[in-house]
């Protein structure tokens, strides 16, 4: 009988392990939900927004100027920041505040992003911190679900996207901002 | 008879899968075999040296000053880099090179380390490209070849 139980118990950690596993795999590769916090990418993504990342862009090194992209905190790697790209290794970026008379200019290096908050008078990104090396972005969002009078609205945040789920091209044609959400960066 | 080669294929494929994603966290999260090469970690490792790396230390961020870490190279991130972590954050490392007069320094900022190579005057480390953040790191090594001996932490 305690055979049995023990037979059941390793049959069941086995079984958790293997599908945990698949799990972690799912969202390493594939993509997942997050839930943003902080304002520093307002208006395209409020406070306690939930998100959806899809994580093979970044394996494919398919990551463009302009994109939105999860990314582990240089200052603390126990947390991640969201952020947009606005300059890929070897643009030019503008290192200065937006209210400097002096603007300075500087190239990002290779194998770094510049990430800057949507919200700039209140967001801490690579104007403080400088360029972040690539190997820190963990995915890229690509949707973003807004309860609109209790139903729920996906809005497209990438271009790209629209091809893959027909079903949301309508809603987000008509969405007025998703031009601006995908042309932010300017 | 077509049916029931789909049927094979799809099981094959869905094994395959799943024993490649437990493959990938047992990799990712106990540790693996590396293969080094280059000389920046002279006389400690030497080109195409075969070492074991551990992946918990960085999960459970106990890499410590001394360790000898694989990082992420933070100018290529295809590629893997292989260093000794001088300094944490928030300690002081000298910037300036072993032969220069003058000596500079500077603290290490808030979740990053300092990385150097054992082979000082044949190494691209932290003294070129600057403090590399925490979140790089892949692992950390814990034995070289078959020889079950700890490697030595530099003087």
């Amino acid at each position: 009988m305690f055979r049995n139980a023990l037979g059941k118990t390793l049959r069941f950690l086995g079984y958790t392990v293997q599908y945990g596993c698949i799990a972690h795999c799912a969202f390493e590769y594939l993509g997942g939900i997050v839930v943003c916090s902080g304002p520093s990418m307002e208006p395209t993504i409020q406070s306690s927004d939930i998100v959806f990342s899809e994580n093979l862009s970044r394996h494919f090194y398919s990551i463009r100027k302009g994109d939105i992209v999860i990314v582990k905190s240089p200052t603390d790697p126990k947390s991640n920041i969201c952020k947009r790209v606005i300059g890929l290794e070897g643009d030019k970026v503008c290192t200065s505040n937006p209210s400097d008379f002096l603007k300075t200019h500087s190239f990002v290096p290779k194998g770094h992003v510049w990430l800057e908050g949507d919200n700039l008078r209140n967001s801490t990104d690579s104007r403080c911190y400088g360029p972040v090396p690539y190997g820190l972005i963990r995915g890229r969002i690509c949707f973003k679900t807004e309860l609109v009078l209790g139903a729920s609205l996906l809005s497209c945040l990438s271009g790209e996207m629209l091809s893959c789920v027909s079903s949301v091209l309508e809603v987000c044609n008509s969405a007025c901002w998703s031009g601006a959400v995908s042309e932010g960066s300017q």
